[in-house]
């Protein structure tokens, strides 16, 4: 029962997509149609801002009409702009097969973007969210929230400035270690050996292992007790009781070293997809360059330095850049590993800590404000690196 | 000269015994962990908690699953993130793929203004979203509801599949279309009965893609499902290892249960993943 249910629950909404889509295609088709004519512009800009406003109110997304006319007032002015200047009802079939995913976008990406700009300047937490689900009104806060992301804590001890020390030596350690790691491996498989296939599809596991699997799993490995490390410890301590002498035993993993086990298991987690990308390089390396190389008596240090290293360049440069955003917007190992209530916040890198001050803590506008600046940060990073890849290219 | 030969050939088997072995070394580590999950899903029942190291564990049983399948809602948190997954990725290929053929044929004003759009959408972290997309579900009344995942979800894989169907669009020649149109199909008709036809390679990628991402979804469902009814597996697995370490057991089954179809897809369509994704970064 339950299951033809939700079968109808998701029909039901297929529905009510392919009508918005419909919708939208009909608005804009009208657009096509009509825009030189005289009287269009002034019926679209009277007509569709009322047809939507009474859409709204009989849906009841919104109470007060005024509102949602307003909006579509000055949407479709902009759009009627567009539609007599700029495209004077030329590619008529481009914009119309454009439009389904670019409204989707904008609702779903850039609309979200906009209003957490709007939380962080006002006052969202525990206590005042109902008043803003019912009126949707919230006590503005000006910069507030910007002054309390650098002064206080967005948990409940750590500050701003040691999440971001952690957050870059978290990157750096686990980029590191994925291409140190991904690129011995490359080399390793790239030679002319049997079972090279079932190697490497063994060996891509961790990558392709669901992620959520893939570290609870490994946090079950890092169990004081029961956890595959500390077993190996325990038995290599009682076999060789001089390394139990150096003190080699069980370790706290979880509780004392929580950001080495995060670390640890990032790097399993990571070295696959590098792996698989520089392998992908090396095997487009034509082998005229090391047959010429080895005619000139060069070693094989040499040939590394000289032929391999320049040739991967333009595959490895892009998978790093993509290796390094993903590791600082890596929520999920850290999460998995230390979410649990009664979680240690000594592993939290910036982006974790902004779900937990969100989720955990529930200071919604703090954590808005919180991830602006993580944004902010980010954005001028890429566009400061954008500027060197590009200057680095005109010098070649 | 023969003594030389003999000496090389040697250096040449030890060389290769040695890559064997490191290789080999590194296949332990990457594998290791999922042959526990394994071997601990199969403990008997009386046995979960237990220092034991072997693979295959004395008195194997099938416990673990008989209890996960009776015993949890395991089975309906896979329909639920079935149905959730396949919902959004028909939206998200769907849109794709004709905003795609828009990118890839017609040349019109603010064309390379929505593919830098395309793309700027990129660098915003995926984390950072997650807090606008709950307050909006929250407002809109779809808390614990499919509606609110698929919503959450549907454009999150947009930007990404969009360009790999253009660039696989960018690949048909245009003639064929062109003699299409010649012969009086539209060319809403050419794209319909010509182009999709011959993409279906890149489809299928932009839909496993769109798949794999909302199937191994965690933290949007974290916040946005609160009753164990409505889980998707990710979250029911969490709950499983976290609670006590008797479920463990329970956990492994679990796990090996989703792993498996997971790996079987991904092994299959990795190579193309792989280009897709560098492809993007490269233009990037």
């Amino acid at each position: 029962m339950d299951i033809i249910y939700s079968i109808y629950e998701v029909l039901w909404f297929a529905l009510i997509v392919l009508m918005g889509i419909a919708l939208i295609e009909g608005y804009f088709y009208y657009h096509f149609k009509f825009y030189a004519r005289r009287w269009f512009f002034p019926a679209a800009l009277v007509g569709f801002p009322l047809a939507a406003a009474a859409l709204c109110r009989a849906l009841g997304l919104a109470a007060d009409p005024v509102k949602p006319f307003l909006w579509f007032l000055g949407s479709e002015a902009l759009i009627t702009l567009f539609f007599r200047h700029i495209v004077k009802g030329r590619n008529k079939l481009a914009y119309l097969l454009l439009a389904p995913a670019f409204i989707g976008l904008a609702l779903l990406l850039v609309y979200p973007f906009i209003f957490e700009i709007y939380l962080s300047f006002h006052d969202l937490k525990l206590t005042t969210i109902m008043q803003w689900k019912n009126t949707g009104s919230l006590p503005f806060a000006g910069i507030r929230q910007y002054v309390n992301v650098f002064t206080t804590s967005p948990l409940s001890e750590v500050t701003f400035w040691a999440l971001l020390g952690r957050t870059l030596w978290w990157t750096f350690i686990n980029v590191f270690f994925h291409v140190a790691g991904g690129f011995t491996l490359a080399l390793l498989l790239n030679n002319n050996i049997r079972f090279k296939g079932f190697y490497r599809t063994l060996l891509v596991i961790p990558w392709a292992m669901p992620q959520v699997v893939a570290v609870l799993a490994m946090r079950g490995e890092f169990h004081s007790q029961y956890g595959f490390i500390n077993i190996m410890l325990v038995k290599l301590a009682a076999a060789y009781p001089i390394l139990a002498g150096l003190g080699v035993g069980p370790v706290q993993w979880l509780s004392n070293y929580p950001l080495t086990t995060c670390t640890l298991i990032n790097i399993w987690l990571g070295i696959p997809f590098m792996m698989v990308v520089i392998l992908g390089g090396l095997q487009s390396i034509s082998s005229s360059y090391y047959d010429a190389a080895d005619i000139d008596g060069a070693s094989y240090l040499q040939k590394l330095r000289y032929i391999t290293i320049p040739l991967i360049r333009p595959v490895l440069m892009p998978a790093v850049t993509l290796g390094t955003v993903w590791t600082f917007n890596n929520i999920n190992v850290i999460y998995l590993v230390t979410g649990q209530s009664g979680g240690t916040e000594r592993a939290d890198i910036l982006v974790s800590a902004l779900y937990k001050a969100a989720f955990t803590y529930n200071r919604y506008s703090y954590s808005a404000a919180f991830a602006i600046v993580i944004f902010a940060m980010l954005f001028f990073i890429s566009v400061f690196y954008l500027k060197s890849f590009d200057a680095a290219k005109e010098e070649r | 000269m023969n003594k030389e030969a003999a000496v090389y050939r040697r250096k040449k088997i030890v060389k290769y015994l040695l890559i064997h072995l490191a290789i080999i070394a590194f296949v332990v580590v990457c594998v290791y962990p999922l042959l526990r999950i394994l071997s601990v899903s199969m403990r008997p029942g009386d046995k979960l908690i237990s220092t034991d190291l072997s693979l295959i564990p004395a008195g194997a049983a099938f416990d673990a699953y008989v209890r996960l399948l009776k015993e949890t809602l395991f089975l309906r948190w896979l329909w639920n993130s079935l149905l959730i997954t396949v919902a959004t990725s028909f939206i998200g290929v769907s849109l794709a793929s004709t905003a795609a053929y828009a990118f890839s044929r017609f040349r019109f004003a603010g064309k390379k203004g929505g593919l830098i759009l395309l793309l700027s959408t990129q660098m915003i972290p995926a984390g950072m979203l997650i807090l606008p997309l709950f307050l909006m579900i929250m407002k809109l009344g779809l808390m614990n509801t499919y509606l609110g995942m698929i919503i959450a979800y549907s454009v999150s894989s947009l930007p990404f599949s969009i360009w790999i169907l253009k660039g696989y669009y960018d690949t048909i020649p245009r003639s064929l279309e062109e003699a299409a149109l010649v012969d009086g199909t539209s060319q809403v008709g050419a794209f319909w009965r010509i182009i999709l036809p011959l993409s279906t390679p890149a489809l299928s990628i932009a839909f496993l893609f769109n798949f794999t991402t909302a199937w191994n979804e965690y933290l949007v469902a974290r916040v946005v499902l609160f009753s164990s009814k409505q889980y998707t597996w990710t979250l029911g697995l969490f709950e499983l290892q976290g609670q006590y370490i008797t479920q463990w057991g329970m956990f492994a089954a679990g796990s090996m249960l989703v792993t498996i179809p997971v790996l079987i897809v991904f092994l299959y369509s990795s190579k193309w993943l792989i280009s897709g994704l560098t492809l993007g970064s490269v233009k990037g």
